[in-house]
């Protein structure tokens, strides 16, 4: 029997991983409280319905699920903490007008992995801002976001921008259908020029060409080729305003920005400036967020909300590996007597270990030990 | 460092104009060297020779920061987490459903109908079939297609044709084309945003290489 083995893209994490996680979590839940987001903790599991939007098929497929005994409905392992975040802000804090801050850390469940190395249980951890529809809250959480990956020492960024209202106003522009607008975004995404080209045959300029230049403007020189040589339409130009307002400040402060203007994943929920960080040497995205106006309104409220997630996770895989802080062995025969010094040393968050098999230094990981030496309870060196 | 991702064979071949092009000259041929990774004369380019079909999986993973892969080959990784800015026009063939000569396809495809279909390339061959209205069951070979249909394993075959021969040798038809193939430069999507300034020099370069090809 091998019932030791674990389920394809699910894994334990060991002991000085484990450290290592809870730290990273504890200094970024600091700095989200000392920025004023309160923590929520919403439940494990949900009526589907409320995990997943409709026709968010994406989403409804990476979400388990199972049918509630209780109710006869079905029910789904939550696979992203958002739309739960957006249904306390909508319903439970409903009676709150102005800006809410929220932000969480729990893990969701995948059905299916995000990618062949994905884990199926990412770490997810995120703060949330509603109420508040202007630039400032999105730059809001981009300096968070930002400085979160500081938190771990993550320092050498490249902050990723786009806009969904570019590419909405010019198929608004062009008339186009839904299912059309489908096949479009998924060309797009993978700036799939060639099929681009036949899906949009029957497109009538100048947005067959417009949307043909999209997956070439890209990069630091974007913003000023799509005034150049995309359409003039009201929607489109203040999604270009936007981005150049919140490029330029957050160059200013010396952030890497990049731009691309087929970066339009999320389009299910996000309705406007969506952003990611990258970082040297790491082959996705390290956190991601943007604009998702009104996802709580199938919860009865409608609000602006701009906010960003990471998989901690995923996070560790590139965290330099900390070395686990070295203990104070107590022998065990000593334990009794020196039970309020071991407990002292404890409170101050040494950590103190009781040694009952005479074990050397390096198993027990301790590099003092606590003895009794001229009348007191001492800690000395132990090799 | 910039790596890119090819196979050996007839992309590699076609891929050489436009890597010169780009200012790119492998300093080994992969024919004859049995090195998977093969320098350039740029000092921070490097190839690596690795099967068509995982090359996709190489620049998704950032193994290579670009690639040269089929249509063919795209369609069935599902090219999730990859750009594919151009068609760089090389390596062409067509995707056909080929049957034993004298097979009635066309009242074997009548709408409700139930075919056997072996391929290597199941996506495209379930999705050609569903669009038809028609059930199949694919059988997924490696090689030899061609000898499905011959010795009673399939009804038809779905793979790529590029001179004919092979089908005529072994009496079969092309009876349907699904897709015309040709080879895709794939790049990674964080390579795209971090090494931007090296390469979108190199993605010009094959634009440009890929123009005076096809004006040729």
């Amino acid at each position: 029997m091998r019932n030791w083995l674990l389920p394809e893209n699910i894994a334990d994490i060991l002991p000085a991983s484990a450290r290592q996680l809870e730290t990273a979590k504890a200094g970024m839940l600091e700095l989200f409280r000392t920025h004023g987001y309160e923590l929520v903790c919403p439940p494990l599991i949900e009526y589907v319905e409320s995990l997943v939007s409709d026709g968010d098929a994406a989403l409804d497929l990476k979400t388990f699920k199972l049918d509630d005994q209780l109710s006869g409905r079905q029910l789904g392992l939550r696979a992203d903490i958002t739309p739960q975040v957006a249904r306390i802000d909508a319903h439970l804090l409903g009676s709150r007008e102005g800006v809410t801050r929220l932000c969480y850390a729990g893990s969701v469940v995948h059905s299916r992995p995000d990618s062949l190395t994905a884990s199926r249980e990412p770490l997810q951890i995120g703060a949330e801002l509603y109420g508040c529809a202007e630039t400032g809250a999105d730059l809001e959480i981009i300096h968070l976001m930002l400085a979160t990956l500081r938190t771990v020492g993550i320092n050498q960024l490249t902050l990723d921008l786009g806009h969904l209202g570019v590419f909405y106003a010019l198929v608004n522009a062009a008339g186009l259908e839904k299912k059309h607008i489908a096949n479009l975004l998924q060309l797009l995404q993978a700036k799939d020029v060639a099929s681009l080209r036949e899906e949009l045959t029957c497109v009538a300029e100048p947005y067959r060409s417009a949307l043909l230049r999209l997956p070439e403007l890209f990069g630091p020189d974007c913003l000023r080729l799509a005034r150049q040589h995309l359409p003039t339409l009201p929607a489109l130009e203040q999604a270009l305003a936007q981005l150049e307002q919140i490029g330029q400040s957050l160059e200013q402060e010396h952030v890497q920005v990049y731009y691309d203007l087929t970066e339009l994943r999320g389009t299910h929920y996000h309705t406007g400036l969506i952003f990611a960080v990258y970082a040297e040497g790491w082959a996705s995205e390290l956190a991601r967020g943007g604009r998702y106006d009104n996802v709580g309104r199938k919860f009865g409220r409608a609000r602006p909300a701009t906010g960003f997630s990471l998989d901690l996770r995923d996070l560790l895989r590139i965290l330099p590996k900390t070395s686990p802080q070295k203990g104070i062995r107590l022998a065990a025969t000593d334990h009794a007597a020196a039970t309020s010094s071991a407990n002292r040393l404890r409170a101050e968050g040494e950590i103190v270990v009781i040694d009952y098999l005479n074990e050397s230094a390096a198993a027990l990981n301790c590099d003092r030990q606590l003895v009794f030496r001229d009348g007191d309870w001492q800690v000395v060196p132990f090799h | 460092m910039l790596t890119i991702a090819l196979s050996k064979g007839r992309i590699f071949d076609e891929t050489l104009p436009l890597l010169a092009a780009a200012g790119i000259v492998p300093t080994e041929d992969p024919e004859s060297s049995r090195k998977l990774i093969i320098e350039t004369n740029l000092p921070d380019v490097r190839l690596i020779i690795v099967r068509a079909s995982d090359v996709p999986t190489y620049v998704q993973y950032g193994a290579a920061d670009l690639g040269i892969a089929g249509r063919d080959v795209l369609i069935e990784h599902g090219g999730a987490g990859l750009y594919q800015p151009l068609d760089l026009e090389i390596a062409r063939c067509r995707m056909m459903v080929a049957v034993k000569n004298g097979f009635d396809y066309d009242s074997a495809v009548q709408q409700g109908a139930r075919l056997r279909v072996a391929t290597k390339y199941p996506q495209i061959a379930r999705e050609h079939f569903a669009r038809k209205g028609v059930h199949v069951d694919v059988i997924k070979l490696y090689g030899s297609m061609e000898l499905a249909p011959l010795v009673g394993l399939a009804d038809a075959i779905v793979d790529l044709v590029s001179t004919g021969n092979t089908l005529r040798a072994n009496d079969l038809v092309a009876v349907e084309h699904i897709l015309d193939i040709s080879s895709r430069l794939v790049v990674n999507q964080a390579a795209l945003k971090l090494k931007y300034a090296t390469l979108r020099p190199v993605m010009d370069a094959f634009a440009a290489g890929v123009k005076i090809e096809s004006q040729n």
